[in-house]
């Protein structure tokens, strides 16, 4: 393990979905693999958390649906039903490749990631390479703040802090959160941050966003602040995904083979190598 | 508001999510809130149909369907039941949808249900859920609960829901100890030992289908819905710790009576060191 103790701050990987993914677009496989792209290694091992949604079957059904015949070692792992596992929580966790976190209910997520310690073995397998990705309350959880309907209408809650800024979701498809967010980035209440519609992923490499990717046509991003006391509001250019010179490589696995290389590429050329 | 006493009734394992027949502790349980029954009906707390408010957390199990199916198959005829999920507020599928605490204090019977009682602890905090069920408990509404549903009630609880066993720190309604399931795993037994010699407070180890009424902090009596149920006092002594065994109420054969049962006091004095 000693290859993955330390990763250079600037390369750790943390990929925030405004929706979508396998629970949201279940005949749309495009964010997730994707996710699977992210990956330095052929076969990662994914772990799916349900925490938000208090361990749905339906959720983990979905995640097993996607992920069981892809280039991956799929698992999950519930702080409800922990009785069935006998490995530690750090030995589940600290192996991972990616950490996909499922949407839900964000105060409960945090709430339960607390009183498990699992929030501080999160950051701890960020540190160490594991790329951490998640939809809604999923993608929230790892900026400074966004806005939840954990207690049914919309309000402004913290989040674990690894990224700054804040983040809203579904700005398209719960039209009810966006005006919330701008409201408490307007006053101050929230850092300034992103929006980002159902469908679009946006890529953090170290603490800065570095692209954003969309799973339909259409869907869109912008970066929001607040400048002595107006909204600066800026459109975020978003890539749509299997469209491109990358869509017409052909098979899929030939497509995330190319991927990856031109990733492991671009860290080489970024570190100076 | 009628004088009601605090009351907890602590499940070692049992009641309708465990037991087929597991209606003896739940009517035990639902007997207790005869008093608001028959009392002043225009009291908050008292529904106006005069049947019992009873209302299910199924949060210890993150809110499980099949759970919360069986709760209402089980309470629905005889009582006017509800329950709150902490993880559908957002879809208006929470049970409740107004406000948590002036639902919850218009009941006469919170039941929380079973699983893992740091998850439930945790989003019961994140809620203001433990805040709430302390003013409900202080109002007399009487809350129980099996497995999870009892450790929390306590200030500190012996959890052994994944790995190493550990303590969990509680609500602390109750100023002891807990260990449920006493009889279910061979080690839970000198495991809650080795804590409660090695300084955790002394407190009460229950077996399944064994339950403790507390009224106030004090225990007013065990009760089983097995002949054979059993539940002890462990205490830290001298030699490690001590272990007595508590008179039991087997409700299958005789209803409960209030004078023959002097509780924890009598326990106590009769209590041989072992």
């Amino acid at each position: 393990m000693n290859e993955r103790s330390i990763v250079d701050p600037r390369e750790r990987l943390i990929f925030a979905m405004g929706g979508g993914g396998f629970t949201m677009e279940p005949a749309n496989p495009l964010l997730d693999d994707f996710v699977l792209s992210l990956a330095d290694t052929r076969e990662p091992r994914i772990l799916f958390l349900p925490t938000a949604s208090g361990d749905t079957t339906s959720q983990i059904n979905a995640f097993k649906a996607r992920f069981a015949e892809r280039a991956c070692i799929p698992e999950h792992l519930s702080l409800f039903h922990l009785r069935d596992s006998t490995r530690s929580l750090a030995d589940t966790v600290l192996i991972q490749d990616i950490i996909y976190v499922g949407g839900g209910s964000m105060r409960n997520l945090l709430a339960l990631w607390r009183a498990h310690g699992l929030d501080s073995l999160l950051v701890q397998a960020w540190q160490s390479g594991t790329v951490l990705a998640g939809l809604s309350a999923g993608a929230m959880c790892w900026l400074q703040g966004g806005v939840t309907r954990s207690s049914g209408p919309p309000e402004a809650i913290a989040g674990l802090g690894i990224l700054e800024g804040s983040l809203t979701v579904h700005a398209d498809g719960e039209p009810e959160r966006l005006p919330m967010w701008l409201a408490r980035v307007r006053d101050g209440t929230l850092p300034g941050g992103w929006a980002l519609d159902d469908g679009v992923g946006l890529l953090f490499r170290g603490e800065h966003p570095d692209r954003a990717v969309s799973s339909r046509p259409g869907a869109g991003a912008q970066r929001v602040d607040a400048i002595e006391g107006e909204l600066v509001r800026k459109r975020v250019d978003v890539e749509l995904l299997g469209e491109g010179p990358r869509a017409a490589l052909g098979g899929f696995d030939e497509a995330v083979e190319e991927l990856r290389r031109v990733h492991r590429m671009r860290r080489g050329s970024s570190r100076g190598r | 508001m009628p004088n009601r006493a605090p009351q907890i009734v602590a499940l070692g394992g049992g009641g309708f999510s465990m037991e087929k027949d597991g209606s003896l502790l739940d009517d035990y349980v639902l007997s207790l809130t005869g008093a608001c029954r028959f009392g002043n009906a225009s009291e908050a707390g008292v529904s106006p149909s005069g049947r019992p408010r009873v209302c299910f957390l199924p949060t210890a199990s993150g809110d499980a369907d099949h759970y919360v199916v069986r709760f209402y198959r089980r309470f629905s005829p005889d009582c006017d039941a509800s329950h709150v999920s902490l993880f559908r507020r957002d879809q208006g599928t929470g049970g409740v949808e107004d406000d948590l605490a002036s639902h919850l204090l218009a009941q006469d019977l919170i039941y929380v249900g079973g699983g893992n009682v740091l998850s439930m602890l945790g989003a019961w905090r994140a809620h203001g859920l433990d805040a709430i069920l302390r003013r409900a408990w202080r109002r007399g509404i009487v809350l129980c609960g099996p497995s999870a549903g009892s450790l929390c009630w306590f200030e500190q609880a012996l959890s052994a829901f994944h790995g190493a066993p550990r303590v969990v720190r509680g609500l602390g309604f109750l100023p002891y100890s807990n260990c449920v399931h006493y009889d279910a795993e061979p080690a839970r037994r000198a495991e809650y030992h080795r804590f409660v010699a090695d300084g955790m407070r002394a407190g009460f180890a229950v077996e399944d289908g064994v339950a403790l009424h507390f009224r106030g902090t004090q225990l007013e009596r065990a009760v089983s819905s097995r002949p054979d149920g059993r539940a002890f006092l462990v205490e830290p002594c001298q030699q490690g710790v001590r272990e007595t065994r508590l008179e039991v109420t087997h409700l299958g054969s005789e209803m409960p009576d209030v004078d023959a049962y002097a509780g924890l006091e009598r326990a106590k004095r009769e209590a041989v060191p072992a």
